[in-house]
């Protein structure tokens, strides 16, 4: 069952103070956090995460079509290796 | 780069009485492995042609030119085909091949080293080059954005990286 729209997206409250604390000072680092059941808010466009799979902390680079999916989405907690052929790398 | 050959793909076995081969694909879309041809095996046979047929669980179903029985698409399972390098289309700026970038060494900007690409991921985000730094036994995820990596040299084999804070 969907979420009551009421409630409004969760957030874990860390993350909001983290990601503003990072904005307001302008450095560029990534903001290591283990929250991966907090959604993506508008605010963090344009921030680096660090979102923890158990593991180690995997950098996801937060863009506007991310907005309203889940940190976790994007941190998957098992790796894959293929072959590398003729796959192609698009840098931003 | 010219001598390179890279896997594109590997031969599962046979495909029915006649010849035909299942062949998985490696490449982004799969079909697109017959436009790479000659094919070669890594222990120097090539194949001028491959012609997809079909398609069967996980798998693609071809013909592979030299290859007309049952018995010789069976001795070819598990063989692994290899393409040139030199086959692949050339890309746009800023677009580059996984195997263009895997093993190139990776510098920050003032010159020290912070490892090699091992390989070059993609979990819906951004690609990531994960790079294992020296002496390490863990590797690192750099996101592959032009903040990140401002300088990507293919000829002169190299990258260069400025990190975000506390990613070294």
């Amino acid at each position: 069952m969907a979420r009551s729209v009421w409630k409004g997206p969760f957030v874990d409250a860390y993350v909001l103070k983290k990601a503003e604390a990072t904005r307001e000072s302008g450095r560029n680092e990534v903001i290591k956090i283990w929250s991966r059941r907090s959604t993506i808010l508008p605010q963090f466009v344009g921030l680096t995460f660090g979102v923890y799979n158990g593991q180690k902390h995997i950098p996801v680079n937060v863009s506007e079509d991310m907005i309203g999916q889940k940190f976790g989405e994007y941190s998957p907690t098992r790796t894959y290796y293929g072959h590398a052929a003729d796959k192609k790398a698009k840098r931003k | 780069m010219t001598d390179e050959r890279i896997v594109v793909g590997v031969i599962a076995g046979a495909f029915g009485v006649r010849g035909d081969v299942r062949l998985k694909s490696f490449c982004a879309t799969p079909e697109d492995i017959s436009a790479y041809v000659p094919l070669w095996t890594s222990d120097g046979r090539v194949f001028p042609a491959i012609t997809i047929s079909g398609q069967t669980k996980g798998a693609l179903i071809a013909r592979v030119d030299g290859i007309s029985t049952k018995e010789e698409a069976d001795a070819l399972k598990g063989a692994e085909l290899l393409a040139d390098r030199d086959r692949l289309p050339s890309l746009p700026d800023d677009e580059y091949y996984h195997a263009d970038l895997i093993g190139l060494p990776v510098h920050d900007s003032g010159g020290t080293l912070l490892g090699h690409v091992r390989a070059v991921q993609n979990h819906g985000a951004s690609d990531l080059l994960e790079i294992h730094a020296p002496g390490q036994r863990t590797t690192v995820l750099l996101p592959f954005t032009r903040e990140a990596v401002p300088t990507v040299d293919l000829a002169a084999g190299r990258i260069v990286a400025d990190p975000p804070e506390g990613l070294f």
